[in-house]
């Protein structure tokens, strides 16, 4: 089944190409082959290599492999031009969260921030680090 | 989900992650995910739902501080 209708590709096609640096898609998988047990009808983490495979062939900008650990999995981590920046979504990215990885990708891809110029003076005077987690469900 | 992307981008100090909830139930059992989003800071719930970029940035940020 695809994971994409024509349309939908099409947008993901234009919108990645102007992605103005390689972006890189890292899965991490757990121990655990599925599927699993019980209602679990869906191979969460061969269904998330599937659709970064899906979003990579999209773009010769845009690459993926299976490879990192994570504590939670299935994980993808997004890493503009290769680099750890600590940007990932746990768990399978479907539904509607798909769209929170593809604005990801979108993001990771740019040179410059997004932001308004205000919140990234804001952000420049955090002198600690800070962790983000963001509880989402796919619709 | 994208803000909190957009701002571990921009700030090296910062790091995002998305976390499925209902795939990891436990976890959103201890974060008290009742409606998402749920936005958690240093593992500490703060607020559920989308806000303003102005506003994300201030309750991020105060968060930190506060």
């Amino acid at each position: 089944m695809a994971i994409f209708r024509p349309e939908e590709e099409a947008k993901i096609r234009d919108l990645f190409g102007r992605l103005e640096r390689p972006v890189e898609l890292v899965v991490a998988l757990g121990p655990e082959e599925t599927p699993g047990h019980g209602a679990r009808d869906v191979d969460f983490g061969a269904e998330t290599v599937r659709i970064v495979e899906e979003l990579s062939s999209l773009s010769d900008k845009v690459s993926h492999r299976v490879g990192a650990e994570a504590d939670r999995y299935p994980a993808v981590f997004i890493r503009p031009e290769g680099e750890e920046v600590g940007v990932r979504y746990d768990g399978l990215p479907w539904g509607y969260e798909l769209g929170s990885l593809i604005g990801g990708v979108i993001e990771a891809g740019r040179r410059e921030s997004s932001l308004r110029p205000e919140s990234l003076e804001a952000l420049a005077q955090l002198d600690r680090d800070l962790a983000v987690d963001v509880f989402v469900t796919p619709t | 989900m994208l803000l909190a992307y957009k701002a571990a981008l921009a700030s090296p100090r910062i790091r995002a992650g998305a976390i499925e909830a209902s795939e990891f139930p436990r976890l959103a059992d201890e974060m008290e995910v009742w409606a998402v989003p749920r936005i958690v800071v240093d593992g500490v719930p703060q607020w559920d739902g989308s806000v303003p970029e102005p506003v994300f940035i201030q309750r991020i940020l105060s968060a930190t501080f506060g």
